[in-house]
């Protein structure tokens, strides 16, 4: 095995991959911008495979001047032949090593390794491409190393690959009804219907509504991409370290959320699944931040796309320790709360175990947000205007940007105030009994697993849902 | 009732600095005065074109002497409405007269302070300390301390910080 800081290249045909990629995109923009088929040009139709040449070229360029090197302390990322740009990430930032193989990559058997460091949106590292052993090798090490751990013992190797507990296989079924009977799919789908059918109807000038029908098919197809296709075969893992979520049918994406970084963890029931008490969970990373709007649903905040919900609690149980134990009567709005929310008052509630503090919010579609205490990261107490006409005042946990937000609107302002302060004490208790978790020790963190390991006895079954 | 509510159960409030009014005031008047100039400007140019009419070009000078009236008015209300506390394990935030906030940041989870201070707050001697944590919620800015308690809050939140370190 090559000396520790040598300087590493990606795999010689990710210049050519990354080549065609970025050829075909040009080819493709000049041939739209170009291309005009009443007036043919020479240029125009010559600039074309130039345009993929040069695409082609810049790729290979790319691939020259991309190094990576890994020392003792460090990740360092080197690309650039004018604007050099050199990336160092200290073992103890990392927040999550994923590997993904786009389609076109995993054809060739390469795949791409990305690395999440804590704060702003340019946090995230890509090396591509690698071959998918290099890349698991890679992860292997940055994983061990973010914990603290050497990279290697006496003999000079790696620590083998540890044993993974497959937790649960969504099956593709599912994940199809799932998506069939989600609001906004349905939504859209009527409404591409029905723009379908208003076009036959005004026969005359139905064509104009073309515009309105192929976009809103557009989405219906990309909802079933993103959802059905980035989903299938999504597979949740347990390690030592962390879950892992493997999942995609076209491209495969792997991704490792350390037990440690689960900043906390959402639970979202859509109301036609509540029949089937199917849940979805979501998961707060620092680094992931917010889902993007353009995700449709699939993102690597998701934990869970679909599972009947005693399964989800039992896979919440994994990251979060005992979220039922100890749990305090539920804190509610008063009823003088009613005009912020005249439906929605009655389903909010916030309330606490010995490890978590729960939210549930919303009666469409129903949020329930669990935050263990030590992850708390500021509590605010807050009142508007109108909320002190009515006396009530609103509670929020903050938490990492991402998709669980922990708050309760419009209690009775007393008892915000000390929802508030008795949080507050909570999460410093938390703190005091969990070892700080300095950045370089997280080692100390692996105390709620330990907790977890002996709930779970029986460590090897594989339990899957009833739909 | 509302003091009681947004204490902290520790609270000895520090409060921040008058100065934050004055400058807030004098911010306002100067908004005030220009549309009083604007107002003299057109009434000079525009006066004998809009016979009868002409009232209503000193609807902005009206409405910059109100403007200059409510900033004084409401500047020291608001200045007095903001405070911080340092209890034991936490940093304790407050401020606003109609949003009313209150925000607790435990020492451990500050993962940076910022000071920031304007030309004319650096000329009245305040600046802006801002904490952040690894949630951007949190977003506790304490506007109008004094420039060396400035100094002396983000030393001390910064070694604080370090010294309950719980990570993120």
């Amino acid at each position: 095995m090559a000396p520790a800081s040598e300087a590493h290249r990606t795999h010689p045909l990710s210049a050519l991959l990354q080549g065609l990629i970025w050829g075909a995109g040009v080819a493709v923009a000049l041939a739209w911008q170009l291309l005009d088929f009443d007036d043919l040009q020479w240029w125009a139709l010559a600039s074309i495979p130039a345009g993929f040449l040069g695409g082609l070229a810049a790729g290979y360029v790319s691939w020259l001047f991309t190094r990576y090197v890994i020392d003792d302390a460090e990740i360092r990322v080197e690309r650039g032949i004018l604007f050099k740009s050199s990336r160092r990430i200290p073992f103890e930032r990392l927040q999550s090593v994923d590997i993904n193989e786009p389609l076109i990559a995993r054809l060739v058997g390469l795949s791409e390794l990305t690395i999440e460091m804590a704060g702003g949106s340019d946090s995230r590292t890509r090396l591509r491409f690698l071959t998918l052993v290099e890349a698991r090798r890679l992860r292997r090490l940055l994983l061990t190393r973010a914990h603290g751990g050497s990279p290697r013992d006496e003999t000079g190797e790696l620590p083998p690959e540890e044993q993974r507990v497959v937790l649960h296989v969504v099956p593709p079924d599912q994940i199809i009804y799932g998506t069939l009977l989600s609001l906004d799919f349905v939504g859209t789908v009527l409404a591409t219907l029905g723009s379908v059918v208003a076009a036959f109807l005004l026969e005359d000038i139905g064509w104009a509504l073309l515009p309105l029908i192929l976009p809103a098919s557009w989405a219906v197809v990309q909802m079933i991409m993103t959802r059905i296709v980035a989903q299938w075969n999504f597979t949740l893992s347990r390690g030592e370290r962390g879950l892992r979520i493997e999942r995609g049918l076209l491209s495969r994406s792997s991704q490792t959320i350390p037990y440690d970084r689960v900043q906390g963890v959402g639970v979202v029931e859509p109301i036609v699944w509540r029949r089937y008490r199917w849940a979805r969970l979501d998961v707060d990373v620092a680094g992931y931040g917010n889902p993007g709007e353009s995700d449709g649903g699939v993102s690597t905040t998701t934990l869970l796309p679909i599972a009947h919900h005693d399964l989800a609690m039992r896979i919440v149980e994994e990251l979060v320790p005992d979220p039922e134990r100890g749990t305090t009567e539920p804190v509610r709005p008063t009823h003088r709360s009613r005009l912020f929310a005249p439906i929605g008052w009655r389903y909010r509630s916030l309330a606490a175990t010995a490890h978590t503090v729960t939210t549930a919010t919303g009666w469409i579609t129903r949020h329930r947000s669990i935050v263990p205490h030590h992850k708390v990261q500021s509590v605010e107490f807050s009142q508007g205007p109108l909320e002190r006409r009515r006396g009530v005042a609103s509670v929020e946990v903050h938490t990492p940007d991402g998709p669980v937000s922990a708050q309760i609107k419009h209690l009775d302002a007393a008892v915000a105030r000390t929802v508030t302060f008795e949080e507050v004490e909570r999460a410093r208790l938390a703190r005091r009994t969990q070892p700080p978790l300095a950045a370089s020790s997280a080692d100390a963190s692996i105390a709620p697993t330990i907790s977890r390991e002996s709930s779970q006895p029986s460590g090897s079954t594989t339990f899957r849902g009833e739909p | 009732m509302r003091e009681d509510l947004f204490t902290s159960p520790a609270g000895v409030w520090t409060p921040i600095s008058p100065r934050l009014a004055t400058a807030r005031g004098l911010v306002g008047s100067a908004c005030g005065l220009f549309l009083v100039l604007v107002s003299l400007v057109l009434w000079l140019q525009l006066a004998d074109l809009v016979d009868g009419w002409a009232w209503l070009l000193w609807l902005p000078g009206a409405l910059g002497l109100a403007l200059t009236a409510w900033v004084w008015w409401w500047a020291p209300r608001n200045r007095r409405s903001w405070g911080y506390a340092e209890d034991e394990d936490d940093f304790v935030v407050r401020g606003g007269i109609m949003f009313r906030r209150l925000v607790v940041v435990p020492y451990g989870r500050m993962q940076f302070v910022d000071v920031q201070s304007g030309p004319l707050a650096r000329a009245l001697g305040f600046g802006t300390v801002t904490l952040h944590t690894a949630s951007t919620a949190t977003a506790a800015a304490i506007p109008g301390v004094p420039l060396d308690e400035a100094t002396r809050l983000r030393d001390r939140l910064t070694d604080l910080g370090e010294g309950h370190g719980a990570g993120v």
